[in-house]
């Protein structure tokens, strides 16, 4: 790709001509990094979001799960770092999955991505309608119109003019300026330590609902009760973590790729865990871990807890966080929908999906037939749960888990199987193509096993149930079994990818025995 | 052969009429054209999105199926190349591709297409008209669908701002390579300081376009001759109007005084006249780059 070749090609030629102004090459340094991977996690609106959850299940053990959580998560990456590296593909766990294991199970893993990040889009915006109604709240000092949110008419409506906008700025690609989104970043990050130390601070000086004294033990995961609130406190964890992985796989995009990628990771999860501990901490002994009035693991607020406590800890500062958290959705809201699109993309590119859903822009070069299908099927699917769950947004982020684990632990068993000829070439590879993702993916899948089995109880997230089985575990199994049906659907129409003609089965030989 | 064009090619009608714009100028002038897309180089749009470098392969790769299929659509005898470039902004990359290339002009469709007369300036041509160091042809929607093979008449709106005298050379020279007639059109009347009731104009703009005319017909190279106009009317729209417009016609108009030296700037009254113009429009730079410079 140096070829240079300029203005007269022979006729009808087409270059790349990609001239070195053309390359990209470097685009990314560490700070640029860590603002990708800060605004793609978007710790105020997943903290919020939860918080409550991960509280109602293991109680104070809050930041023992935070830094348990983060090891399948590290694990898994290292699995994602390698298949990246070796084959870079915008459909990633989708293509690495059919790379791996072949088209069948390849492409339930691609399915497991497009649901979880439809899942999570609805939630994001679920979460910003909720804070916009605050926000307009706080600033007009009328309190009634934050209980605007609730109405389910309203927020439906408004929830899905927010789809729209974020639907309509990932289309058209519209531009947004390095230097915007690190005041976003910047501030989200500064709102968040003054909420968190307000909160220490009135604790510690008594003026709390319900002040909870500091305990290390905090930090113990043994102190967790039992093995079913480990494993859902474990999969919210891993919720909060989603999107850190980009950094790491971030590559050739870098200035430096030896070394750009390592750091901003570091960086990035130094940032992120210390705000969530800070935050967690902070809260837990602020409000408590109780159900009363604004106790964390009271059902009416914990599915947004930063709704239920900026008041009480900020007082009249309270619209910062709104607007931190507001701010943070909206950007999380178009990172997050580039990825299923350019999932289906590469879908529709490998014949896998109709050829439709291939199709990039010729004006705005996005993948537009994609980006609506997702966008799309993200607003059914919030409307449709607005209307059956008593509450949507812990319903939502549990199932989110639960699909995270799913296509998650694939692509790090993807890893492993793919470099089978490799595992024992070095000790490097050992560690990174076998050991680290084989222990991610068997967390994650321990993690999705006893999700599915401890949701089918009714009583599980919200209460909500649907014939007697949790809302979440149908919710799970539906969206699996519907993605069972279209893949044979597909199969049908377009046999040619099923039979791996498109996008065949691989796995690179040992380089020892070449 | 002169100097190429570049065409800033999209698989759009409005990418559709450049190219047949492009085909048209290439002919005429007896010169090569170069098809450009440029596309938006990853991690460039937005800073929250994660770059993709596949993704950027995979859009190269359509992008070439896409010139490839334009390509076919250059009638024979044109000399043709293609080439795909990647930068921050399609304006940026076609100025680029422009310099690289040392072309003549660079040619884009007007975007949109008209709600509001048949020139509505997309973002990218109107970043463009805003930036270029090369005179920029703007193709009207609809260009594709004419069937004019080559440029019929060159027509030159000249005022009596600075930057005039390059605009009549750069017309002289377009109609002169391109074996057309040209002609003068005195904007005189419209150059007036604003706020002057219209008998006013009438009476100062009566009196100096013939000056301007004559005396632009006397500048003019050796062996050009020029037809004059006035073009009568109380706004620069009613006087684009009430010309007469030959189906293949060229139109040049200087840049605005307002932009940095050699880059383009598209003045008020060039503005206007964009909303009525029913043929192509050329933007020349003010300043002429020096003998050397690029």
């Amino acid at each position: 790709m140096t070829d240079t070749s300029r203005a007269m090609e022979p006729e009808s030629g087409v270059t790349t001509g990609i001239s070195q102004k053309g390359l990209s090459a470097g685009a990314v340094g560490v700070l640029g990094a860590v603002v990708i991977g800060v605004s793609t996690i978007a710790p105020a609106y997943t903290l919020t979001a939860s918080l409550g959850p991960t509280v109602s299940v293991v109680g104070t053990q809050v930041p023992a799960i935070i830094l348990v959580g983060f090891i399948p998560m590290l694990l898994t990456a290292f699995g994602y770092r390698e298949l990246n590296r070796v084959m870079p593909d915008s459909g990633t766990s989708f293509t690495w999955g059919v790379r791996a294991f072949g088209p069948w199970i390849g492409w339930m893993t691609g399915w497991g991505l497009i649901a979880a990040t439809v899942i999570v889009l609805s939630n994001l915006a679920g979460i910003a309608v909720e804070f916009l109604f605050l926000l307009i709240a706080q600033l007009t000092g009328n309190a009634g119109i934050a209980d605007l949110a609730f109405n389910p008419i309203i927020n439906v409506v408004v929830c899905l003019l927010f789809m729209l906008g974020a639907t309509f700025v990932s289309y058209r690609d519209m531009k947004t300026t390095q230097k915007f989104q690190y005041i976003l970043v910047s501030f989200q990050v500064i709102v968040l330590l003054l909420f968190a130390g307000v909160a220490i601070v009135k604790a510690v000086s008594g003026d709390a609902p319900d002040a909870t004294a500091f305990s290390w033990s905090w930090f113990n995961p043994f102190e967790v009760p039992t093995f079913s609130a480990f494993a859902a406190g474990l999969s919210l964890s891993i919720f909060i973590f989603w999107g850190w992985d980009v950094v790491l796989t971030m590559n050739e995009e870098t200035k430096n790729p030896e070394k750009t990628p390592g750091r901003a990771a570091m960086v990035t999860v130094v940032v992120v865990v210390s705000l969530y501990l800070l935050l967690s901490i902070g809260l837990i002994m602020f409000a408590g871990v109780g159900s009363g009035a604004l106790g964390l693991a009271n059902e009416d607020i914990s599915a947004n807890v930063f709704f239920a406590l900026s008041d009480p800890v900020l007082g009249p500062l309270a619209f910062l966080v709104s607007l931190a958290v507001l701010s943070s959705s909206a950007a999380s809201l178009q990172s997050t929908a580039v990825g299923p699109a350019r999932t289906l993309l590469a879908m529709g590119h490998y014949d896998a999906l109709p050829k439709k859903f291939a199709r990039v822009s010729p004006r705005f070069f996005t993948p537009g037939y994609a980006t609506i299908v997702s966008a799309v099927v993200a607003s059914v699917f919030y409307a449709v749960m607005r209307l059956l769950s008593e509450n949507v947004l812990t319903d939502t982020i549990l199932s989110l888990g639960m699909m995270i684990c799913f296509y998650y632990g694939l692509t790090a068993f993807a890893c492993v199987w793919y470099f089978r000829r490799q595992w024992f070439d070095s000790v490097r590879s050992f560690f990174f193509t076998f050991l680290f993702p084989l222990v991610g993916g068997g967390i994650l899948a321990v993690l999705f096993v006893t999700t599915l089995i401890d949701s089918m109880d009714p009583a599980y997230g919200s209460g909500s149930s649907v014939g007697g089985l949790g809302l979440v575990f149908v919710l799970g199994v539906a969206i699996i079994v519907v993605g069972i049906v279209i893949m044979i659907w597909q199969a049908i129409r377009r046999p040619a990818f099923f039979r791996g003609e498109t996008l065949g089965k691989d796995a690179p030989p040992s380089i020892r025995r070449r | 052969m002169s100097a190429p064009i570049v065409v800033g090619y999209t698989a759009t009608d409005a990418g559709a009429d450049a190219l047949a714009l492009g085909i048209r100028l290439a002919r005429s002038l007896d010169a090569a054209v170069h098809l450009v897309m440029v596309l938006p180089s990853e991690g460039s749009r937005n800073a929250a999105v994660v770059p993709e470098r596949a993704y950027e392969d995979l859009l190269r790769g359509q992008a070439r199926d896409w010139l490839a299929e334009a390509v076919q659509r250059v009638p024979e005898g044109v000399t043709r190349s293609a080439h795909v470039r990647f930068a921050e902004s399609f304006a940026e990359g076609l100025i680029a591709a422009g310099e690289e290339f040392g072309a003549r002009l660079i040619v884009v469709g007007a975007a949109g297409g008209g709600r509001f007369g048949r020139h509505r300036l997309g973002s990218v041509a109107s970043e463009l008209l805003h930036s270029s160091t090369v005179p920029v042809a703007l193709a009207p929607a609809g260009t594709a669908a004419q069937d004019e093979q080559v440029v019929s008449r060159v027509t030159a709106a000249l005022g009596t701002r600075a930057g005039a005298d390059i605009l009549l050379d750069e017309a002289a020279a377009l109609a002169g390579d391109s074996g057309t007639a040209l002609r003068l059109v005195s904007l005189v009347s419209l150059d007036v300081p604003a706020g002057l009731d219209t008998g006013m104009i009438r009476l100062v703009g009566g009196a100096h376009a013939q000056d301007v005319l004559s005396g632009a017909r006397d500048r003019l190279p050796e062996g050009v001759d020029a037809s004059v106009e006035e073009a009568p009317g109380d706004s620069i729209e009613d006087a684009v109007t009430h010309l007469d417009w030959l189906p293949g016609e060229v139109m040049l108009v200087g840049s605005s005084r307002l932009a940095q030296p050699r880059r383009l700037f598209l003045g008020s009254t060039a503005a206007k006249m964009l909303h009525v113009l029913p043929v192509p429009m050329i933007v020349v730079p003010r300043t002429r780059a020096e003998a050397g410079a690029l």
